[in-house]
């Protein structure tokens, strides 16, 4: 509504994005990841003891399993020939953004994002949880915001910690007061 | 005429003001959580799912029914303005309703996909009213051989249909399959899966899995690669249809709907299908095929039409045989789980009048969400100036409120974080997290199906295939495995569309030079 129509440029990462250079790549690693998962499966299924039922509980993860297996395998044949022709880009760089004019790469902190970002993120949540009972909904989601607006490349602004803020005291009003999900309080009661 | 005095009494139930008022929020969040991208109504429903414990039944059906249909209205208003749409289903309308908003006609492309959903919704709401029971009463025969086999069919069709291929989805059930085996098995009281972690024995909760899948690993990816920035295309008249607009839309609106009911009220649906059959029809049928690619309102009313008709489809399956054939109807049917309803012929006779309430709120909910929608399209499109950081990092607010709620302990976050980097290299490689969902909370229910049948049988498998309905679900199993490699049309059409968009998106890189 604020920009105006007839410079539709910058296109942005759309939600799902068709098949990226990194597809292969990735999808490789979850068919690695199926097997692996395929394996520890049927190992767990195996330890189950038997019962006199008609089918026992190991029954359906043991075929889960090896479906597991199966269609892991066939995934790494799938994308191993689509890697084959050319060996793909790093994985985790936006094609676009080079092309996309300085001055409206979003601001990025510095080398934050890519997967030091994610890293980031992982461990900004684990602590949220670790925090959550001590300090209170309110402010630990305040942080979660604040921390992963600036790792989305928000601007360097207060405004970021009033939009945390007023978000988190929403959701504490609503979830909180009137469905009655009575969530964590710090010492100052919200 | 049965239906009707039912239907009737359920509409007295539907509209006492407490009931109104949940299904005025259900679509007012249903519509936001559309127009907002990345966020959907099966994150949505799965976020309120606590709510559940608060609310009597039929509020909270209510609203998450509103939810539901609200998505689907508001998922278009995001593809018209925005050409990133909120869910894929509105994909089509991406196509052509963005190329109008270009051309400065977006306001007829928002009425015509909000009309055409309203005509679709309320014809398929009408539809589900008459084939409901009747299902409903054919389903009562159904044993657990017949269950199984259903389950299968839907297993094979959401993979096959939901992705990019067979493969691809069938790597997405398994992993939400196996996501629902861990935990304590019912009838023997053995662990699986849970590797001495006392707090994986009551498995992992369907609002962690949810919330990780489409939520953290949507923000980690736009974490992973930039937010970049999007253009929401300006929306200056008021949403309303020209005569010549309403001539080229309705005979489309009816056409999507043909299309969409009967498509999404196969045990087999998704909203997806029906809505790339509209446009190709449409594409087909139209005189002016060229504009087709340019904005062509019949391109956006067929499949807007056909979206919305497949959505009240699937509640068909979802409510007569206790079978999702979508992410977010696998969370409503979760929903009703907890309040100890299981989905099925049983729910009619047993709980009748919450039913009929519900199909009556429907009703309710599409004038509530064509008022919503028409008149107030301009304020919706204001949702979408919000920078795309605060949206990802108020859902990961969310996110970690959803957690709390369903456990909340470290272990919680640690697996919602495991499980959310999963759905990350999912979203990388390209494979479709929906039947994850489907997979994880029909996978149960599937199992406890087989061992019944096979108790019945003490051990025969030939149980499993003993009936003239078995055996011809079986035969749609193999087909829906067999045909996909060996006529690759939903692939072909896919392919075009991908390259349709990256066409798009090289046209504007050279605007941009």
């Amino acid at each position: 509504m604020t920009t105006p129509a007839p410079e539709p440029a910058d296109h942005g990462v759309p939600d799902r994005p068709g098949p990226a250079p990194s597809t292969p790549r990735a999808t490789a690693i979850f068919a690695g990841l199926m097997v692996v998962g395929a394996v520890v499966m049927i190992i767990d299924a195996s330890r189950l003891r038997d019962t006199s039922a008609a089918i026992g509980p190991n029954v359906v993860p043991m075929v889960v399993g090896v479906l597991l297996g199966v269609v892991g395998a066939g995934l790494l044949v799938q994308s191993r020939s689509a890697l084959r022709p050319s060996s793909p880009p790093p994985s985790h760089d936006d094609p676009a953004a080079a092309d996309r004019p300085a001055a409206e790469v979003p601001a990025l902190d510095g080398p934050a994002g890519g997967w030091r970002g994610v890293l980031i993120l992982v461990v900004t949540l684990l602590a949220f949880s670790v925090l959550l009972p001590v300090v209170g909904f309110v402010v630990s989601s305040t942080a979660l915001f604040v921390v992963a607006a600036l790792l989305l490349g928000a601007p360097r602004r207060w405004t970021v910690v009033a939009y945390g803020w007023a978000l988190a005291a929403l959701v504490f009003l609503v979830f909180d007061r009137l469905i009655g999900l009575s969530l964590p309080t710090g010492p100052w009661g919200f | 005429m049965d239906q009707l005095g039912l239907l009737l009494e359920g509409f007295a139930g539907a509209l006492t003001p407490e009931h109104l008022l949940w299904a005025f929020i259900g679509v007012t969040i249903g519509t936001a959580v559309g127009v907002l991208p990345g966020i959907g109504p099966a994150l949505t429903v799965a976020l309120l799912l606590p709510i559940t414990f608060r609310l009597e039944p039929a509020s909270a059906l209510i609203m998450f029914a509103g939810i539901y249909y609200g998505g689907m209205y508001g998922g278009s208003t995001t593809s018209i303005l925005l050409n990133t749409p909120g869910e894929s289903a509105s994909m089509i309308a991406a196509l052509e309703g963005n190329k109008m908003a270009r051309a400065g006609r977006g306001a007829a492309a928002l009425a015509t996909a909000a009309i055409g959903s309203f005509v679709a919704g309320s014809i398929g709401t009408v539809a589900l009213t008459f084939l409901a029971p009747v299902v409903a009463d054919f389903a009562v025969s159904f044993g657990p051989p017949e269950y199984v086999a259903l389950m299968a069919v839907a297993f094979v069709t959401v993979s096959a249909l939901l992705g990019p291929n067979l493969l691809k989805g069938l790597a997405s059930l398994l992993v939400g399959i196996s996501i629902g085996l861990v935990g304590i098995d019912t009838q023997t009281g053995q662990p699986r899966l849970s590797f001495g972690v006392a707090s994986l024995l009551d498995g992992i909760d369907v609002v962690i899995v949810v919330v990780a899948l489409f939520a953290l690993s949507e923000a980690f990816g736009h974490v992973l690669s930039g937010t970049g920035h999007s253009t929401v295309q300006p929306l200056r008249e008021r949403a309303v249809l020209s005569r010549d607009d309403l001539r080229r839309s309705w005979p489309a609106w009816l056409r999507g709907t043909a299309l969409g009911f009967p498509i999404g009220s196969l045990p087999a649906g998704g909203a997806e299908v029906p809505t790339f059959l509209s446009y190709s029809l449409e594409r087909r049928l139209s005189k002016r095929r060229h504009e087709f690619g340019h904005g062509a309102i019949e391109g956006v009313a067929g499949p807007e039409a056909a979206n919305n008709a497949a959505a009240a489809g699937v509640l068909v399956p979802l409510l007569t045989i206790g079978l999702p054939t979508s992410a977010t109807a696998a969370v409503i049917l979760t929903g009703f789980q907890s309040y100890g309803l299981q989905p099925g012929p049983q729910l009619f006779s047993e709980s009748g009048p919450l039913v009929w309430t519900l199909i009556a709120s429907l009703y309710v909910g599409n004038v509530m969400l064509l008022v919503l929608n028409l008149p107030l399209a301009k304020v919706w499109a204001r949702l979408l100036t919000i920078p795309a950081y605060g949206i990802y990092a108020g859902v990961l607010v969310f996110a970690a409120l959803g957690a709390f709620a369903a456990g909340g302990t470290t272990v919680d976050l640690v697996v919602l974080c495991a499980i959310g980097l999963l759905g990350l290299l999912m979203r990388q490689a390209d494979i479709p997290v929906a039947p994850a969902v489907v997979g994880l909370i029909l996978g149960p229910l599937a199992e406890q199906q087989l061992r019944r049948a096979l108790t019945l049988s003490e051990g025969d498998p030939s149980i499993l295939v003993s009936g003239p309905i078995t055996i011809v679900l079986w035969i749609a199993v193999l087909m829906a495995l067999l045909i996909p490699p060996l006529l690759p049309i939903a692939r072909r059409r896919r392919a075009a569309l991908a390259k349709g968009s990256r066409e798009d998106s090289a046209e504007e890189e050279v605007g941009s030079r």
